[in-house]
């Protein structure tokens, strides 16, 4: 009993601690890491994040007609390594947390890019974006091959050099 | 008395389920479920008990038991040698059932998604708990590795229908 009365003047001079969290502003510092956002005028679609990402929550597919890049906040452990990696500068952390839904569907974002057929087979391989940065950076490469997935563009540069022996 | 029960399931309809709602908006009481949790989820949890955010002024207090709980605090990517406890635990659950899976391990399985070892997250067995009669009213996602306090108690409100959610499904072409 006497133990406890010791806690009362100590209690008097801290006072009230708590917070007034959903009428106050949470607490929300500079290096703070919440939810990414991709710049869809940005991004290219090179992948780079899909690949760096741990839980694989940025991932790359070719649907139909379209490229899509998906981004699951479910699975996101908001390390912020895919906004170091991105050549583009295309993805952006935000402070956003307060992400709680009541289905899964609803913690989707998707960026569709354009797709690139293969002249040859007609395959999707890469998005039209990325190809044509690729193709301001390298002015001597011949513009014949760009257009062609790699397997094809293997079996056309092997089959040119045989030809002239 | 089990007559009672059978058709106390069976006549669970919607409009039950927003009457019960209603009810329970002035306070809930929420059971702690680990289903092999890395413990920062769990430990995020107790800091929203703390004095510092105080939930007891919401009348959210923890309880021991499933069977008293309104909502399931579910953290974890529910292992295998977790599922049988966690059918358990959902089973003494009283109507309506509500959980709350918090942080990414119970959304999306976090980096074990792919694991042989884990279920890959809630929404991965909703439907195995359907076909085993348990029936969860409501689910609310609350991702983060771990959850933010804050984070935990928006979900509350989510769950309750105090405020509208925020996040939405956006598709965005370059």
């Amino acid at each position: 009993m006497v133990k406890f009365v010791k806690v009362i003047p100590i209690a008097t001079k801290v006072g009230t601690v708590t917070i007034k969290y959903p009428y106050a502003k949470p607490l929300v510092t500079d290096s703070f890491r919440g939810a990414i956002e991709v710049n869809p005028s940005k991004c290219t679609g090179c992948g780079a994040c899909t690949r760096i990402c741990p839980p694989k929550a940025l991932s790359m597919s070719i649907e139909g007609e379209t490229a899509i890049l998906r981004y699951f906040i479910g699975r996101c452990i908001f390390c912020g390594m895919c906004a170091d990696v991105c050549p583009e500068k295309a993805i952006k952390i935000t402070k956003e947390f307060e992400l709680a839904s009541e289905q899964v569907f609803d913690l989707y974002v998707d960026v569709e890019h354009e797709v690139v057929t293969c002249k040859r087979c007609g395959s999707k391989f890469v998005t039209s974006r990325l190809l044509n940065k690729v193709e301001q950076k390298l002015e001597e490469f011949p513009k014949e091959l760009l257009y062609l997935c790699p397997r094809c563009r293997r079996i056309e540069m092997l089959s040119k050099q045989t030809y002239l022996r | 008395m089990e007559v009672q029960r059978q058709t106390n399931l069976e006549t669970f309809s919607s409009k039950d389920l927003e009457k019960a709602l209603q009810r329970i908006k002035k306070s809930i009481w929420v059971f702690h479920l680990n289903t092999g949790s890395c413990n920062g989820c769990d430990i995020e949890i107790l800091d929203v008990l703390t004095p510092w955010f105080d939930v007891e002024r919401f009348g959210i207090k923890l309880v021991a038991s499933p069977r008293h709980a309104d909502v399931v605090l579910l953290t974890g990517p529910i292992t295998i040698k977790t599922l049988p406890r966690l059918v358990k635990a959902l089973r003494a659950v009283p109507r309506p059932r509500l959980v709350l899976a918090i942080g990414s391990c119970a959304v999306g399985g976090n980096i074990w998604f792919n694991s042989y070892a884990t279920l890959g997250g809630f929404p991965n067995i909703i439907d195995k708990l359907d076909e085993l009669g348990i029936i969860i009213d409501k689910v609310v996602y609350v991702p983060g590795c771990p959850a933010r306090p804050e984070a935990i108690i928006y979900g509350v409100a989510v769950m309750l229908n105090l405020i509208k959610q925020k996040s939405h499904y956006k598709k965005v072409k370059t």
